[in-house]
């Protein structure tokens, strides 16, 4: 513990931007807008820009604690903020957090290969492939991480071209009138949003990897309005091309939009677009883990292959113990609202301590 | 710990031999020892008043050298010790010695060994090495229409000489290194001093110096041995045998290594780009050369997908052929019996043996094979209804595209890692194609040369470094050496002046 992380292992700046990019937009991205539609009707994406300032918010509060303590990841603020006993609970929770984040978007993207492409396929053997690939990744250590953050936003990018086919049949009156919707009702939408860009916590661990890291910050806030950016204009999409009432009962909007695009050598592109998928996913679940056996690397300096190997292990066997898509909702729906918490009470608790902590320290 | 132990010390009074428990200490001994080799002379050459003992391997020494310059210019004059005889001879570097290890090591390099007794312990020692070499010739594997037909040869002094003419500066630095127990094979790195990162030359010089190896023929061994990580299917050094390329390479600040034997040498570091890019390239307009280098990439890509993607629409997603091209995949595929998985590893394979035995054969007969193999095989399985038509004009396409790739060592690679592409495809669908596509992203992101990384300029991002990759900028544009390689001096030359716009009519 203590040590610094060497420049050989560290990354530019300007990567933070896909690392934040990668991990914000997963799964969510293709099933948000039923959810947010429910309280705000088709204001709701007013919504993500305001859950997006929210976010906006907190990388700001974060990098407030993590500049002032330079080389020092989550795990060595909070042992230092609560003491021993405290902190390293703590970070076991976040630890645990992280797991359950990787098991959720590995789980809900296997679940969409059932229910879309092949209902038969055996959960151990897609399973076992992508644990496989994400160790292997993990293997490679944080550059290569980033490397597969840096891609996998980078070439899904192509994906925001079938967003131009729905526009045939679009319906340009769905948005009108615009702010027919009450502030409670906005912000119970934006509450419901927060949800997709979870995973932005990451930034906690793998910030002592980052060139000269307070030039990042810049980057972060580039990253997440990109992010919003991307839900924007599938969300206006969406609600063009869907009836207010009928997307309520579409479970994945953003794959019923796929369905309709036709070339001249390509039908039903959801196939396409959900195998792509995989390079979405992929940063989010190599990240999370990563992050999280990062965290128990340096709370309990135990190694981190081997913790690999048992989180591997735990999630193959939940994932072949928890059966049928209402328990996986409620897992999904738990790690989120936990999730919820940890970055809107959690964070900005964290920065009062901090501040205080901060100015007793210098007042010593 | 390395820093702690200590070498072995040479003991250079005596010679070593293989067998570790013998050695020879004495000349009397060495010339036994010597003899029993019948291509080993040793005769007494009198001169006028005294005679000369000279010994040396035959097949190793100039006859020509030994006759017009050293036994010419001896008998003239008149000699009364070994520093009057080497005075004599016109011949560079000629050594006094009695120490047994030197003169063994010297005989076998092509040095003759002259004394005035037989019984004398003290010698001198005159290099006379007979060269056979083939001469310089037009490069085959690198072909290029416009530019510069010279290739490397297998003689180091050759192709160090190529390589210097071009390169007329004093920066330009030769280490020399013996490797290979038994083959004693000389191996130089080259690089240009104050250009080239002085931590990227350590690195490899201290890998060639740790090579524990006997026989050392090719410098593709050398690529073996020094790789990052040996066991990767993708080559981390790029090999070439045009002289013009390994001087543009050190002048952009890499490093050349040659070995004695071997028509290749090898650069390093290398990144994924350069494997991809002729260097034919250089030559043509950027605008062309780029085109032309975006082509191949896309023939690389098309030629590992193409096949599994067929399989996989074929085996699980036909709903997203439109119905228009159904109709001709149907009537293509209604006589074949085969599963598209079976069909396809089927044509594979029989590319590939096309290919095999058309790189196996002599010229001649092999690009007959070729061309009747191809049309004759093609025909009868159609016809046979064991492959149909599309799947053979696509598997044609994917051979044919992977062979625009200029480095032949690349576009093994990408033959042969189809294969998981195809297995995976035949299991998963599309959905394999892509979870294979991300194992074969995360591998090339963990490569890394000469411990820079291997996917450079996409991974880490370097828009600098893109000005010469996939699509080639003018010359005026490249104005600094590649981030990737850490030069000492990163201006080529001047910018401004080379991309000075003159107003109207002046």
């Amino acid at each position: 513990m203590g040590k610094h992380v060497p420049d050989y292992f560290k990354i530019s700046p300007f990567l933070t931007f896909f690392l934040i990019t990668a991990v914000q937009v997963g799964v969510g991205i293709l099933s948000f807008q039923s959810i947010i539609v429910e309280p705000a009707g088709y204001d709701a994406w007013i919504s993500i820009i305001i859950a997006s300032i929210g976010v906006h918010i907190l990388i700001f509060m974060m990098y407030k604690i993590l500049n002032q303590e330079e080389h020092k990841d989550i795990f060595d603020i909070q042992t230092m903020l609560f003491g021993k006993w405290i902190g390293k609970s703590l970070g076991v929770i976040t630890c645990v957090y992280f797991l359950l984040m990787s098991f959720v978007a590995l789980r809900l993207y296997i679940e969409i290969i059932q229910v879309w492409m092949f209902p038969q396929i055996s959960l151990l053997v897609v399973g076992t492939v992508f644990l496989l690939l994400v160790l292997y990744i993990i293997n490679g250590g944080f550059k290569v991480i980033a490397g597969i953050c840096f891609l996998g936003v980078v070439i899904p990018l192509y994906l925001i071209l079938t967003l131009i086919f729905p526009l045939e049949f679009a319906y340009y009156d769905n948005l009108k009138p615009v702010l027919n919707h009450s502030v409670i009702e906005l912000l119970l939408s934006a509450q419901k949003m927060t949800l997709s860009y979870l995973g932005f916590s990451t930034l906690f661990v793998y910030y002592p990897f980052l060139k000269e890291p307070k030039k990042t910050q810049k980057f972060a806030h580039f990253g997440v309005a990109f992010t919003t950016f991307l839900y924007v204009s599938t969300a206006i999409v969406s609600f063009l091309f869907y009836d207010e009432e009928q997307i309520k009962t579409v479970i994945w909007p953003t794959l019923g939009i796929w369905k309709i695009i036709e070339m001249p050598f390509v039908e039903r592109f959801e196939y396409i677009g959900i195998s792509s998928w995989t390079l979405v996913i992929l940063p989010n679940i190599t990240l999370t883990l990563w992050a999280s056996s990062r965290g128990m690397k340096r709370m309990f300096n135990v190694n981190q292959r081997k913790t690999l190997i048992v989180y591997a292990i735990i999630i193959i066997t939940v994932m072949l113990t928890v059966r049928g898509f209402d328990n996986i909702d409620k897992i999904s729906e738990l790690v989120t609202r936990f999730g919820f918490y940890y970055v809107f009470v959690y964070i900005p608790v964290l920065c009062i301590i901090h501040f205080i902590f901060q100015k007793v320290r210098e007042s010593k | 710990m390395k820093l702690f132990r200590k070498k072995p010390k040479k003991n250079k009074k005596v010679s070593q031999l293989l067998d570790q428990s013998k050695q020879i200490s004495s000349m009397k001994e060495l010339m036994e020892y010597c003899k029993e080799s019948n291509d080993f002379v040793h005769y007494e050459h009198p001169i006028k008043n005294q005679s000369l003992w000279l010994s040396y391997y035959k097949p190793l020494v100039e006859a020509e050298i030994l006759h017009r310059d050293i036994l010419e210019n001896v008998d003239e004059e008149t000699i009364h010790s070994l520093q009057d005889l080497m005075e004599s001879i016109p011949i560079e570097n000629v050594v006094i010695t009695k120490d047994i290890g030197v003169i063994h090591e010297k005989l076998l390099s092509g040095h003759i060994m002259i004394r005035f007794h037989e019984r004398d312990t003290k010698c001198v020692l005159v290099n006379a090495p007979l060269k056979k070499t083939r001469s310089i010739s037009v490069p085959e594997v690198e072909f290029s229409v416009i530019g510069p037909k010279e290739s490397f040869v297998e003689s180091i002094g050759t192709n160090l000489n190529l390589i210097r003419y071009r390169l007329p500066i004093p920066e330009l630095k030769v280490k020399e290194f013996t490797v290979g127990n038994l083959s004693k094979s000389k191996v130089a790195v080259l690089y240009v001093d104050g250009i080239t990162n002085q931590e990227n030359v350590n690195t490899v010089i201290q890998r060639i110096e740790d090579i524990e190896f006997d026989e050392l023929i090719d410098s593709s061994y050398i690529t073996q041995i020094i790789s990052d990580n040996p066991r990767s299917l993708f080559p981390q050094l790029l090999d070439t045998e045009r002289p013009d390329r390994a001087v543009s390479v050190l002048a952009e600040g890499k490093i050349v290594i040659l070995v004695n034997g071997s028509p290749h040498a090898l650069i390093a570091p290398a990144n994924l780009t350069e494997f991809f890019a002729a260097f034919e390239d250089y030559f043509l307009n950027p605008i062309i050369a780029s085109a032309f280098r975006i082509i191949r990439f896309f023939s690389v890509v098309f030629s590992i997908l193409v096949t599994p993607i067929y399989v996989a629409v074929l085996t699980y997603h036909y709903e997203l052929v439109p119905k228009d091209l159904m109709g001709t995949l149907i009537t293509s595929r209604e006589v074949v019996p085969l599963p598209p998985i079976l069909e396809a590893v089927f044509l594979e394979l029989t590319i590939e043996l096309l290919r095999e035995a058309g790189a196996r054969l002599p010229t001649k007969v092999g690009q007959t094979i070729g061309i009747v193999g191809g049309i004759v095989i093609g025909t009868a399985s159609v016809e046979a209804g064991l492959t149909s038509n599309v799947l053979l004009i696509i598997v044609a396409l994917a051979a044919l595209a992977s062979f625009t790739t200029p480095v032949y060592k690349m576009g093994n690679t990408i033959r042969l890692i189809r294969f998981p592409f195809l297995l995976f495809a035949y299991l998963l669908g599309f959905l394999g194609v892509v979870l294979s596509f991300c194992f074969l992203l995360a591998h090339l992101l963990r490569l890394t040369s000469l411990g820079r990384p291997f996917l450079e300029p996409i991974y880490p991002p370097r828009l600098k470094d893109m000005k010469d990759s996939v699509i080639r900028f003018p010359f005026s544009w490249n104005t600094k050496r590649p981030i990737q390689l850490q030069t000492e001096k990163t201006q080529r030359f001047s910018a401004k002046k080379a991309r000075k716009r003159k107003d109207i009519d002046e």
